[in-house]
Formats: C-alpha cells, structure tokens, sequence
C-alpha cells in the first residue's frame, strides 16, 4: 500500500508543488491589497469554490486514466486488497492537496499574524481546515463520478450543493462538511471494485448510493420548476417580466408606496379611511425592506460583510477580534497596533459580535451601538427587548429613528439618537403582523396625530407556499397601534407549480430541509408561518406515490431483481415517489438475460 | 486442486443485443501454453475480463484456479499473472522503482527469474517507464510477471504493435524463461507465427462460442488446401463438403476446406475438374481459413482473384 502511495505523490508531486507556489504568490499578493481574513461571504465563497474545482480536476484526471479498462486491471490486479489500493490513492491525493491548498493558507496565517496589527483569530485557522475538508469534498465526489456506473455517476456532484446550501456555521459548518467527507468516502467505496459497471451488491452501499441518486434526482426535478419559468418567460407571460396580475402578491411587492398604502385601505370600514387615503398621495411614503437575514456569529468562519470600520478623524482602522469580543486598533498610517476597544469605559467585551452598518454605528443582534470618536469608546444606544433580534438597522422618518426587529417596529427620538449617548427607550411599538420570514415590505407615512404602517407579507411566496396579505396599521399620537385594514394578496402562480417542489416528492422535500438546517443555530431572521398544504396537493403527490409503486413493480420484473430488492424499491417507490422510481432505473439497469 | 486451471460452464456474457460469450464450456487443463485465437469481437477480452473478476456474467459460471472469478482474494491474485497489450506500467515511476514494488508485492518474487528476462533489453534501472520503447516496455512487463512466480499466465495480444525484432525478443524471452515452464500459461493473439511457435494447444473462439480446442497440428492436419482446374462454373458453394474459403485465381479454384480426406479429389473430379491439387496449410492459413468461414464481407467468402 505504502508503495502505491508514494507513486502516486510521485506521480503528482510537480503539479502540487506549482500549485502551492502559484497559490501563496496569489494569497500573498492578495494580503498585501486587501485583508483577506475581513473578506465578506462571497469573497470566501468564489475561493471555496476555486479550490472545489481544484479537488474536482485532480480526481477526474487521476481516476480518469486509472479508469480505463487495462490500466485499471493492472491497478488492482495484485496481491492486495482493493481498499489498500483506494486507500493508497485517496490518502496520496489528500497529502497533496494538504500541500497544494494548506500549506499556503497556513503560511498567508501565519505571515499576517507575524508581521501586521490585522487581527487573526482562532475561527481564521480553522479555514485552512474548511479549505480542506471542501476540496476533499470535491475531490470524493470527482472520484465518484469518474469510478461509479455512467448512469449516475454525476449523482455524488449534487452532495457539494450542500456546501453552499447548509446554514451551519462556524464549527457546526466544519462538522457538515466532514459528515459530508465521510457520506462521499462511502460512496467511493462502494465504487472501488473491479467491475466498474456493477452497482453495489451488498445493502449498505446500495442504500448510500440509492439515496443519493434519490435525493440528486429530486434536486434536477425541483429545478425543472425553475426551467418551466424560463419557458414561460421566454413566452413573454410569465408575471415577474410582463405586468402582473391586479391585486396579486407581485403587484403589491412593485407598487409605489401611495398606491399600495392607497390599495390597502380600500376595503377599511375605519371612519377616518377616506381621510387616510387622501393623506397618502400627498405625504411622503418611506419604505422599507428587511435588511438582514442573518448577523454575525462568534465564531463563525466567514463575514457577513467585513467586521472592521473607520475613524478617518483618528486615522485609525478598527478590526473586531472573535476570540477577545473587542476591537483592535490599527493605524492606518503606519499600520502599527493602536490598542483595543470594547463597550464603554470599562471596555466590556461585547456580547455578541457588532456589525458595523455605517454612520459610526454597529449592530449586533439586539443592540445597536455607537461609536464616539473623540472618547474612541463604543456606547449601547438601542437595546431590543429579550428574545428579538434586529432585522432593520436604524433608519430615519422625519422625527423617529425606526427599528425593526423580528416581532416588532420600535421608533426612537431622532435627535436624541443622533446627538445623545444613552441607551434610548421606544416611543412606539408597532407588532409584526407576520414572522419576520413572511415580511416583504414596510411603507409607512406620518399622520398629524400618529402613524399609518403598510406590511406586504408572503414574502418568497411567488413561486412558492404562502397566503400573502396587506395589512394597514394605525399608530396613534400616544404610540397604539390598531389593525385598520387587511386585504389578502392573490397569488400569481399556479397552485400546482408553488407546490410543486413539496408534491413531487414530500419526503425529499422535507429531507432537503433538513439537511440544509442540520446543525444549524437558530435563525430568528428566518422564520416563517407554517403553510398547509392544499388537500389536492396532497391528492396529487399520493397519487404520484402510487403510480410510482406501480411502475417499480413493473420495472423490477424487467431489471430481473431478486425479491428482496424488489420489495425494498416497491417501499422506496411508495414513501419517496418520482425519485425513487427514477433511481432504480438509473441503478438497475434492465436485465442483460 | 483442480485439474483445469479456467473452468467455464454455459458463460454468457450480453451486452445489450449482442452477444458477447455465448454458453461458452470451456475447460484449459494445468500447465503447457494454450493459444486463444479468435476474430475481434469473439470474446476474447470479454472473457479475460471476466476471469479476473472485472466483469459480471449475464449468466454461467467461471472460475480460475479453481476459484469462482468473480471472488478472488488478493492471495489467489498473487498465483496469477497478467501481462495487457498495451503494458500499462506507470509511466512517471523509474524502472528499479516499479521492480521494487513490484518486489514488495509479491512475497513469491524471483530476482533470478526478473533478471534474465529483463537482460535480453537494453533497459536501464534509473529509466522512467515512459522512456522506454513499446518492446522494452513489453519486456519489462514480462519480467514483472513471470517473477511474480504465477500459477497461471495471461497474456492478452502482448506482441501486438511491436515491430519484429521486438516480436522476436519477447517470444524467446518468454520461451527461454525457466518460470515460464512452471505455469500455465493462456497466450491470446492473432499472430499465427507466434501461435505456432510457442502454443501446445489451440483453443478458437468464434462469437463467443469454443469452436476448436486440439494441438496447432492437429488442427492443421483437418485442413485441406486444394486447387482444382475446372473449366466451368464449378460445384456450388453449398455442395462443398467441409468448406471454409474458396478462391479463383487465374482459372484455378483454390479451395480450403475442413475434415476432408483424400475423397474430396473425387468430389471434385465429379464435378468436372480436369486436374486436382491438394496439399497440407500452414497455421495461419488453416486458422484464417476457419474464422473467414463466418465472417462478414462485402463479398462474402469468394474475393476476387
């Protein structure tokens, strides 16, 4: 085995050296322009992506040549057994990529830490670790590709959409990634035989591959949703590029801010209504989107957006740490340390990690802070109350900061906001009408003796599950907020087709989510109102379970299953469905007898 | 141990609507070399393949050395020698670093036996694998295999592309070796002179179907070549007992046929041929004449002269 190994790091070992050379040249040129390690997620994800194709070209060509048919024999024709051969193969490639990936994101580490005041957290070696484990990743499934049955070796590709899909972070992202490894090193060994045109005879292997197979089929099924839309837009009806339709969720969602504030009280039987409706046309609409989805985590391995902002009077940079929860100053003349910054005078570590969101403020999930230049000290100035999170950063409307968090509205005085460098207490509190998962837009506009707020709520319901409604709310003078209107929002698409990723295959559907959300915090930006599912909806994926039973049964009989196989695709066919069915062609092809 | 060292029964091997092995009952008995010779698509590979567990039959049974192929431990892997036509050696090792694996692998390894093979090439250790010439890796190829100490030898077409000199310094390589005389040894190729130098048996193959299993000479002795001067159209095709190939040149009717005595003069003199010829064929005719008799060409088995 250990010869096996050394061949092929042999084999390898100029590419891998060019690589790591060429990519510490290209880390080092990057560190030297910018911070590589306050990149925010994107940044970090064309990276994770560039590496992934590393993975995935190393395994196509090392097992592309192995692949063929005499140089295969050769391959495991001899006195070992075939999983020393792979194990060889797969540790040698994974020596290299630790040269190739690693070494030099080790190095650039290390270069950062040694000689500049840029902060280099704990969660920034755990990168290197991330790069590895999404290059394996690749790798595996490259492997898979190129070794498994032509009929589905492309399947173990769609296991790296879990990647960019999962919304683990930090070390809970580490763990996906390497439960990941372990599903495609299982994969790879059911591939790792001799006769590459087998499918996997013993249970466990085909279980790993069938659901798989199962679970990338469904992904290419719940996509052919997205094809029929481009058809239909090419068609030139689709409702996101033609007008859409009167009174429906993406009207509302596009509507100028009078004209929906407008709509929304028509059917109002508040006295004041035909008042409010006036009013709307001449006073200024301010409108608002939510802003976050998510704020930073401690710990995490990649930014929302870079977490360092700065004192241009102080000519100062100042970099938040994860591991001491406090800012660390950086000149930005000579980019010497400048010491550090945590809340108030006593410099208290911050207690979750502050975003920095412009206008010398920072937001971290329920507080809002301030940052003073002249005292170079950070202030709490909002506090949202226990259990809420902010989804909206400060944003002005006449005399009122508005906040918006996932339960509530909350407005503040203005100029207290702006000038003082207290903790401000609420002047209204307007509750959402929806989760904050469900809110699309606010639009709002000042009366004479209060507020009147618009929410459009259904937000991702144009293609998808969701009762989309305009709520109107009145917030009087003294801060109550009374419900004055509602009108529900109709749905552009079809029924069918919003459902379709649920009916095609319920238990696919729910199985995707629950992968996407394994190991993942919870997201209060996020959450939704549960969406019952239509009871036709429910008739047609039964019935597409059962029409799928009785193709399996049929099919079977034409792949010359032995019994326990059939049985075992016949309890596939009728839980999972389409997919199922379609797995067992592509795995059992028809008998040869 | 089991007298046969391959052993198939009924060996079925589809693809799709072809059919590559067809019920194939074939039994090689231990030691001796035994020639596979068959048109290309006869099955050849298909059932190497097989054997060595790197293909599923559609249906039947086979098994090497006495073991079902299609479960072969890394033990019984190690009594079995393969040497493929195209010498997949990995072209990036150096020759002493591929014999040193090679070496480690096999715990029956003879240096003895690797050496005198190796030294009818001119190959140095510290050469990469993919400097070598075709023949010297060929060369190199045998060495590795027949100091593996096999049971049991494969060689599947492993003179082909290689030009005769090559050709020449295989074969006596092959022949020379001490280690070849201690196994057996399957020799697929489609060169006759190389059959007839080495092969003690002959075994054809024809659509995946055994059609002869006998010694070169036997085999040779069935076949006839006969010309006859017939001044006419002469017998039709479907008269002529034991015909294989059939030919007219310059008047002359050249016939090869099979399992015919010496009263296939008369059958001929019956059908008017004023003067008859016959006379024993070489191998390669004998074998061409043979697997000719199916194949399928634009002109069937009568070309032009």
């Amino acid at each position: 085995m250990i010869d096996l190994f050394r061949s092929e790091l042999l084999r390898f070992r100029h590419w891998a050296l060019a690589y790591a050379l060429l990519h510490l040249g290209m880390l080092g040129f990057f560190a030297r322009v910018v911070d590589p390690l306050q990149q925010p997620d994107v940044v970090y994800l064309v990276v994770a992506a560039v590496y992934a194709l590393s993975g995935l070209l190393l395994a196509l060509y090392q097992m592309g040549t192995y692949r063929r048919p005499n140089t295969w024999l050769n391959l495991l024709h001899r006195p070992l057994p075939h999983w020393q051969v792979a194990v060889a193969l797969l540790v040698a490639a994974a020596s290299l990529l630790l040269l190739a990936i690693v070494a030099p994101l080790l190095l650039m580490l290390a270069g950062q830490a040694t000689w500049t005041a840029r902060v280099v957290d704990s969660r920034h070696w755990l990168l290197p670790l991330a790069a590895f484990l999404v290059t394996s990743c690749s790798y595996l499934a490259g492997v898979f590709a190129m070794l498994a049955p032509r009929r589905y070796a492309a399947a173990g590709l769609f296991g790296l959409l879990l990647l960019t899909a999962s919304h683990a972070v930090g070390a809970s992202a580490l763990l996906v990634q390497l439960a990941l490894v372990l599903w495609l090193l299982a994969l790879v060994a059911t591939a790792f035989q001799p006769d590459l045109t087998r499918p996997p005879v013993r249970w466990p292997g085909l279980m790993a591959v069938a659901l798989t197979v199962q679970m990338a089929v469904y992904v290419l099924l719940a996509s052919a949703g997205l094809g029929y839309q481009l058809l239909w837009m090419l068609q030139g009806s689709h409702p996101l590029n033609s007008t859409p339709p009167a009174g429906g969720y993406i009207e509302a969602s596009r509507a100028d801010g009078a004209d929906l504030m407008a709509a929304g009280l028509v059917s109002s039987r508040v006295a004041e209504a035909p008042v409010w409706r006036e009013q709307v046309r001449l006073a200024e609409v301010f409108t608002w989107q939510r802003q976050f989805d998510a704020l930073p985590i401690r710990n995490e391995l990649g930014n929302i957006a870079p977490m360092e902002f700065d004192d241009d009077a102080r000519r100062l940079r100042w970099i938040f740490s994860h591991d001491t929860m406090r800012f660390t100053g950086m000149s930005l003349g000579d980019s010497q340390p400048a010491g550090r910054m945590g809340i108030g005078p006593a410099q208290a570590p911050f207690p979750k990690p502050p975003l920095p969101i412009g206008g010398k403020f920072l937001a971290s999930a329920d507080t809002v802070y301030g940052y003073d230049t002249q005292h170079r000290m950070v202030l709490p100035r909002i506090i949202l109350p226990a259990g809420e999170t902010l989804a909206l950063a400060p944003s002005a409307m006449g005399e009122v900061v508005l906040v918006m968090s996932n339960r509530a509205l909350y407005g503040y005085d203005a100029r207290a906001f702006t000038d003082g460098d207290s903790v401000l207490a609420p002047r209204l509190r307007i509750a959402l009408p929806a989760p904050i998962g469900d809110i699309d837009r606010v639009d709002m506009i000042e009366l004479i003796d209060g507020y009147l707020v618009s929410f459009v709520t259904g937000l991702g319901s144009t293609d998808g599950p969701g009762s989309p409604l305009q709520a109107m709310v009145h917030v009087s003078g003294e801060g109550k907020a009374t419900r004055v209107g509602q009108r529900a929002l109709q749905p552009d698409f079809p029924l069918a087709l919003r459902h379709y990723p649920w009916w095609v295959s319920p238990v696919m559907h729910d199985l995707r989510k629950l992968a996407i959300n394994a190991l993942a915090a919870p997201m209060p930006l996020k959450a939704q109102a549960p969406q019952p599912i239509p009871t036709s909806m429910k008739w047609l994926a039964a019935a597409l379970l059962m029409a799928s039973l009785l193709a399996s049964a049929y099919w079977s009989r034409r792949q010359g299953l032995p019994r326990a196989r059939r049985v075992a695709w016949a309890l596939a066919c009728a839980g999972i469905g389409v997919p199922a069915l379609l797995a067992q062609g592509l795995i059992h092809p028809d008998s040869e007898g | 141990m089991t007298d046969y060292v391959i052993e198939t029964r009924a060996l079925t091997k589809r693809y799709g609507k072809k059919l590559a092995l067809n019920h194939l009952d074939l039994q090689i008995p231990r030691g001796r070399i035994h020639a596979i010779v068959g048109a290309n698509g006869a099955g050849k590979s298909t059932l190497f393949r097989i054997l060595l567990g790197f293909l599923a039959p559609t249906s039947g049974q086979s098994t090497i050395l006495g073991c079902d192929s299609q479960s072969l431990t890394p033990a019984l892997r190690s009594r079995i020698g393969f040497v493929n036509e195209e010498h997949t050696l990995p072209g990036w090792m150096t020759v002493a670093a591929v014999v040193a694996m090679q070496r480690r692998h096999y715990r029956q390894w003879n240096e003895d036996v690797h050496r005198d093979v190796l030294g009818n090439y001119h190959v140095l250790p510290e050469q990469k694998v993919s400097q070598l010439s075709r023949g010297e890796r060929a060369g190199l190829n045998l060495s590795l295999a027949l100091a593996q100490g096999p049971e049991l030898l494969i060689l599947d077409e492993p003179t082909l592309g290689l030009d005769v000199v090559a050709k020449r310094a295989f074969l006596e390589s092959l022949l020379n070796s001490n280690a070849a005389e201690s196994c057996s040894i399957i020799y697929c190729s489609h060169q006759m002179e190389e059959i007839e130098r080495v092969a003690d048996n002959l075994i054809i193959l024809e659509q995946g179907s055994l059609v002869n299993m006998s010694p070169p000479d036997e085999f040779c002795e069935r076949v006839h070549y006969w010309i006859a001067d017939m001044p006419f159209k002469g017998p039709d095709k479907s008269l002529v007992p034991g015909l294989l190939q059939v030919q007219r040149i310059e008047g002359l009717f050249h016939y090869v046929v099979i399992d015919q005595g010496e009263d296939f003069a008369d059958f001929l003199r019956s059908h008017g041929a004023r003067s008859v010829q016959g006379m024993p064929v070489s191998l390669d005719r004998a074998v061409n004449g043979f697997l000719a008799k199916n194949h399928i060409g634009p002109e069937g088995h009568e070309p032009r002269p």
